[in-house]
């Protein structure tokens, strides 16, 4: 029987989703994340405790775990994840992009020197130190500019800066963002230098796809409908089908096909960011895994597939020919970060979801907890989904359903010191509490429980 | 029978002399099993508020409604009142095994011996609700609720671990209000970051 090795950080918004793709496969699972999962010794053939920053040594436990238990295919949910998979695929013969192809595109720097050299379109770009200054490096630059880590994802550090003294501010906030002991540790070495380049004018639209011995199939296209002009790049709706037209799409999906062919990706999803303007498409980014968050749900392939059950039936070599994605129309809003604070409450949730084509509101942050926007913050609040007839009633539709939700969010620093996660305490005030249970004590009355009469 | 001791009817029955509780009744009800046993609620009532099959004890001084459900679990319990000073309040000794049936009270003791002390150093914990037509119906608490990784726990851990013991469980169903969550062990976030710091 097959066994799938999935590698997830314990992180991952997509656990539930491959796991339960998984179960409809009735394939049994190995998961693959860097702390040892609460009850891994207990099933020692369905847990691998792996260090995605030491990628050799990943490689080494995979493949004597897959001594033990032979494992047919890996697949990577998290961009964490996906130079060990190509590492290990490697090396026990398996279907994956080449390790050098996956590890260009983790860097946004050797991305775009591939791209260049290539001659396709993306932004001009060059890359700077962290430990450069700034005010010196702002005059070599032109303007509008986008400033980015050279590794991070889904928006986060990401400025444009429209002249020398955004810039600076720009480069300060996101040296400070590459300095947080989690993000430095996790960077990989790519947390010492920024990636600055020409910000492009025009809408945005993302591609989800399948590669298959280099062949791209494109599986969705979003439109973005909210402008990502800066100084941030929150991202909110997206919608598919798209409603560009036709040739454009062709367009976007040639040029996606390009760069994949250029960076040398052959196997699996990839989930890119492309900007469209007057000039045709502009690659931002590709990576080698699917959409992130929990945004794969408004894809549905066939007779109800999953993105998720598609990634793994090609993965195992089940074919996924002829699995188009549904003729409705589908999208998903990523509830925007009102302001930073405690998230106290989320009020006019029902009233949400009375709106027609919403399908479900998923809050991913706790009451409680901290919500820090962008360009620092790295958690989405959350997600609405919506199914309709057209793009156009599924964008309404987030947007109604979106204005209709109201958030309680407390500055910060009148949030300290309450504890979170434990059950409500008796309060002092009621008579009734009761105490934990013990047995050392001596009855002196007893009562008979009788049905239906009282007892003495 | 339920029992009584001297300590908790002399609380109860002072309770009852306040003003605003005069003409009351006590009501206990077991609502649910825990990591430590029944769980229980107590209230005072009126007697408008009982129900027609409820079960009333007198209890010399004040009455105790019990509804059907949790009588037969009640018998044989005894509701003490302790007063130290290190806790306040009142217990209930219960000598009754949570579960009659035999496939349940295996479960029980699956959860009880291997999946909570397991799960106990992220904060979490995991309670059966009920087992119908050989399906186990469980709610994980504490940083299990809401944990992006809750569900590698239930279909790695529990589920085997459950399977194993008592091949009768034919599945798991998870009924936890994860989005209810306030603490999760392991809350996502988007790429980039990793928990080991």
């Amino acid at each position: 029987m097959p066994r799938l090795l999935l590698l997830m950080t314990t992180t991952t918004y997509r656990a539930n989703a491959f796991l339960e793709a998984a179960r409809r496969l009735d394939v049994p699972v190995v998961v693959g994340s860097e702390r040892a999962q609460a009850l891994a010794a207990a099933n020692p053939a369905g847990h691998l405790t792996l260090d995605f920053l030491a990628p050799e040594v990943a490689l080494r436990q995979i493949v004597a775990f897959a001594n033990e238990y032979p494992i047919s295919a890996i697949i990577a949910a998290d961009d964490e994840g996906v130079i060990p998979a190509a590492m290990a695929s490697a090396a026990l013969g398996l279907p994956y992009n080449p390790v050098e192809a996956v590890a260009a595109a983790r860097n946004k720097y050797r991305m775009r020197q591939i791209l260049a050299k290539a001659g396709l379109s993306s932004p001009v770009f060059t890359r700077i130190s962290i430990d450069a200054d700034p005010l010196d490096a702002a005059s070599q630059l032109s303007f509008p500019c986008v400033v980015k880590p050279l590794a991070l994802s889904a928006s986060r550090g990401v400025i444009r800066a429209d002249d020398p003294a955004q810039f600076v501010a720009a480069f300060r906030r996101i040296v400070a963002i590459l300095r947080q002991r989690e993000v430095a540790m996790a960077g990989a070495g790519l947390t010492r230098e920024l990636l600055v380049e020409r910000f492009i004018p025009g809408i945005e639209v993302a591609l989800e796809g399948l590669l298959s011995n280099g062949r791209l199939q494109v599986l969705a296209l979003f439109d973005k409908p909210d402008p990502l002009d800066g100084p941030f790049f929150e991202e909110t709706i997206y919608v598919t089908p798209s409603r560009l037209p036709l040739s454009v799409q062709d367009a976007i999906a040639t040029c996606t096909a390009k760069v994949a062919t250029a960076l040398g990706l052959r196997e699996g999803p990839v989930h890119v960011e492309l900007r469209v303007n007057a000039q045709g498409p502009w690659m931002l980014e590709i990576a080698p895994r699917s959409i992130g968050g929990l945004c794969s749900r408004t894809l549905r392939f066939g007779d109800g597939i999953t993105l998720e059950e598609l990634i793994l039936r090609h993965a195992l070599g089940l074919g996924v020919e002829g699995c188009e994605r549904e003729r409705q129309a589908a999208g998903v809003m990523m509830i925007p970060i009102p302001r930073a604070g405690i998230l106290r409450d989320v009020s006019g949730q029902e009233e949400a979801r009375r709106v027609a084509g919403i399908e479900d509101i998923r809050l991913t942050i706790p009451l409680g907890q901290e919500l820090i926007p962008l360009p620092e913050g790295s958690k989405y609040l959350g997600f609405i989904f919506a199914r309709e007839e057209t793009p156009h009633g599924v964008e309404a539709a987030l947007r109604e359903a979106h204005r209709r939700l109201r958030f309680t969010i407390a500055p910060r620093q009148e949030a300290s010191g309450e504890p979170t996660g434990f059950p409500t305490a008796a309060s002092p005030a009621d008579p009734l509490r009761l105490v934990a249970q013990r047995t050392d004590f001596a009855p002196t009355r007893t009562f008979p429980i009788r049905a239906g009469r009282s007892g003495g | 029978m339920l029992t009584i001791t001297d300590a908790a009817q002399k609380r109860i029955t002072g309770l009852l002399a306040d003003q605003e509780r005069q003409g009351l009744a006590l009501r206990i009800a077991i609502q649910g099993r825990g990591p430590g046993g029944f769980q229980y609620k107590l209230g005072f009532a009126r007697e408008a508020d009982k129900a027609p099959d409820d079960i009333v004890v007198d209890a010399e001084g004040f009455k105790v409604f019990i509804d059907p459900e949790s009588a037969p679990n009640l018998t044989g319990a005894t509701i003490d009142f302790v007063d130290g000073l290190y806790e306040s309040g009142f217990r209930i000794n219960n000598p009754n095994s949570i579960w009659s049936d035999p496939v349940a009270a295996a479960v029980q003791r699956v959860i009880d011996t291997h999946i909570n002390p397991g799960i106990a150093a992220h904060g979490g914990f995991v309670t059966l609700l009920d087992v119908k037509e050989n399906v186990a119906y469980i709610a994980m608490g504490g940083g299990c609720q809401g944990c992006g990784m809750a569900n590698v726990t239930l279909k790695q851990g529990i589920e085997v671990l459950i399977q194993e013991a008592v091949p009768e469980i034919r599945q798991i169903v998870d009924t936890t209000d994860h989005a209810g969550g306030t603490n999760p062990f392991y809350q996502p976030a988007k790429g980039g970051e990793s928990p080991l710091v």
